[in-house]
């Protein structure tokens, strides 16, 4: 009997693992696949370890929002290594700017480019400074046409926000400025792959008596009056619990609850019913030795100021994210970069009942397509990419669908909407007390949004244990 | 659609949806009470309602909509 039982090994998962590990609660997290650490996992392909979904990581220095959440979970003793001053470059239609790190320094390098908008940009970090719940009702789109008359300018300080889902009719401000605030406090990348830090969480549950099985895919949840005693295992296996945390995604959580009583089916379809946010392409390239020198900062390249309608249709593609890979031997040179651009379930149509490696010669047309206009996006920063470029690895929503069991592809959980933020926006509570959420489809996406989650989710079960 | 029509349907969504007896569902009927609501299925009967209609109950106007009655004002006078 297990005091926690956490169904998924995701970021969200693992930090629940790790800090109720640490507060003397027997922990057990079962996870479906063969690998732990959903997105922040990483995977070597000849000699080199590849990322899934960590690139940079926002607010770590002391004092900053994600200082003291990093450094409960023993996560601040990696090597993270803060970027470049200017640690974000925005190129549109071939003009270029930065942002700079500190909200004074964000508005003094933009308001360069744009003096007459300097009061704007002072507002805008004013903001940012201070969103509160109430600006889960806030149309960040609408917030930013009200705050810059400058349209090439709102285009540029959303530039960076691919960490999100921008949506011009339904991204709320609360999210948008959370993709914005803590990176422009202060930026950070690891130096190494993301299962440094999947491995560093592991560590802790387990140094704290605690356990992460893989190959342990959870079927059926059982309740017996009115809470959740047992999760019944793919193979048979079966766990009992005192709490149970679900990181996996609300819908297919439900799945899981068919045979609960307490579940009416009013929640079943609020939760079912939630659209999933696009996904995204991603080219992974492996660089010629000493071709091309390494850059600490973030490239976000647009053809046109277009950045709020690029999800909406992107082929071809109209933007691009290159996120440089920290040299591990400390050379000057660079041996991997990754270009990012959304990819909306649509175009994964003609293949979702495909599996990975059978896909078909349309599929790797597709994937070479997008691979080629993303790099000739590139090439506006790195020219003459294509010669400096060893290997290549793509992926898709549907390589997310398939790995990490994201329905559609989604790459950061459930859609939310500023119109409905009472529909989109959920509670760590389930209708079953001791089973709570976590996760990026809770409350907020991204490494920030899936930490403070993680403390709320253990903070329901922390209080009630003091009861 | 008519209000007759409009009680008609809601009251079999709402027994279907919160699976409690439709013969609770009366006018004067209390909501929180008949549905079972608590703060976490009170969304789940917005979002019912924002489903079916296309009418979103906002923060400010839900502590005004106690009764059956109640709700089906708000969406005969809301919906698109």
């Amino acid at each position: 009997m297990h005091d926690v039982l956490i169904i998924g090994s995701g970021l969200g998962g693992l930090e629940c693992g790790a800090l109720l590990a640490q507060r003397g609660l027997r922990v057990l997290v079962l996870e479906g696949s063969n690998q732990p650490g959903g997105c922040m996992q990483s995977f070597r392909r000849g000699g080199l370890h590849y990322d899934t979904g960590l690139h940079y990581v926002g607010g770590l220095a002391s004092g900053q929002a994600m200082h003291k959440a990093f450094a409960q979970l023993g996560l601040m003793d990696l090597p993270w290594q803060r970027m470049d001053e200017d640690f974000d470059h925005v190129i549109i239609g071939g003009r270029h700017f930065a942002f700079h790190q500190g909200y004074e320094a964000f508005v003094e390098g933009l308001a360069k480019d744009f003096p007459h908008q300097r009061e704007a940009l002072q507002s805008f970090v004013q903001r940012l400074q201070n969103i509160t719940a109430e600006d889960m009702d806030v149309c960040a789109y609408d917030y930013l046409c009200q705050t810059f008359s400058d349209e090439l300018l709102l285009n540029v300080v959303s530039a960076a926000a691919m960490k999100t889902e921008l949506r011009r009719e339904s991204l709320p401000l609360f999210n948008f400025a959370h993709t914005c605030s803590s990176y422009i406090e202060s930026s950070w990348r690891l130096r190494g792959d993301g299962n440094l830090l999947v491995n560093k969480l592991i560590d802790t549950i387990k140094e704290a008596g605690g356990e992460v099985r893989t190959n342990s895919r959870v079927v059926r949840l059982t309740e017996d009056d009115g809470r959740i005693t047992k999760a019944i295992c793919a193979d048979g296996t079966t766990y009992e619990a005192g709490y149970f945390i679900s990181d996996i995604h609300p819908a297919v959580l439900c799945q899981l609850l068919e045979e609960c009583p307490s579940v009416r089916k009013a929640f079943r379809r609020r939760m079912t019913s939630g659209e999933n946010t696009c996904g995204m392409f991603t080219a992974q390239l492996s660089i010629k030795p000493d071709t091309l020198r390494y850059f600490g900062h973030n490239v976000f390249v647009y053809d046109k100021p277009n950045v709020w309608t690029m999800t909406e249709e992107n082929d071809p593609v109209k933007g691009v994210m290159i996120s440089a890979r920290v040299p591990e031997d400390e050379s000057e040179t660079l041996r991997q970069i990754d270009l990012l651009t959304p990819m909306p379930w649509y175009e994964c149509q003609a293949w979702t009942e495909t599996k990975v490696g059978h896909r078909g010669e349309d599929y790797k047309d597709l994937c070479q397509r997008k691979t080629e206009q993303c790099i000739t996006l590139a090439e506006q920063y790195i020219p003459d990419l294509r010669s400096k470029i060893e290997t290549c690895y793509t992926s898709t929503p549907l390589t997310y669908r398939d790995y990490l069991g994201s329905p559609e592809g989604g790459a950061f959980g459930l859609r939310k909407d500023c119109r409905a933020s009472m529909l989109s926006f959920h509670s760590v509570n389930t209708p079953l007390p001791n089973l709570l959420l976590t996760g990026q489809s809770v409350i907020l996406p991204g490494i920030e949004g899936v930490t403070m989650t993680a403390f709320e989710t253990c903070n329901k079960i922390i209080q009630d244990n003091a009861r | 659609m008519t209000r007759e029509e409009i009680i008609a349907e809601i009251n079999a969504e709402l027994a279907e949806e919160f699976e409690i007896d439709e013969a609770t569902i009366t006018p004067d009927a209390p909501i929180y009470q008949t549905l079972e609501l608590d703060s976490l299925s009170l969304v789940d009967l917005i979002g019912i309602v924002q489903t079916k209609y296309g009418v979103l109950i906002s923060k400010t106007e839900l502590p005004n909509i106690k009764t059956f009655a109640q709700l089906y004002d708000y969406i005969e006078q809301h919906q698109k």
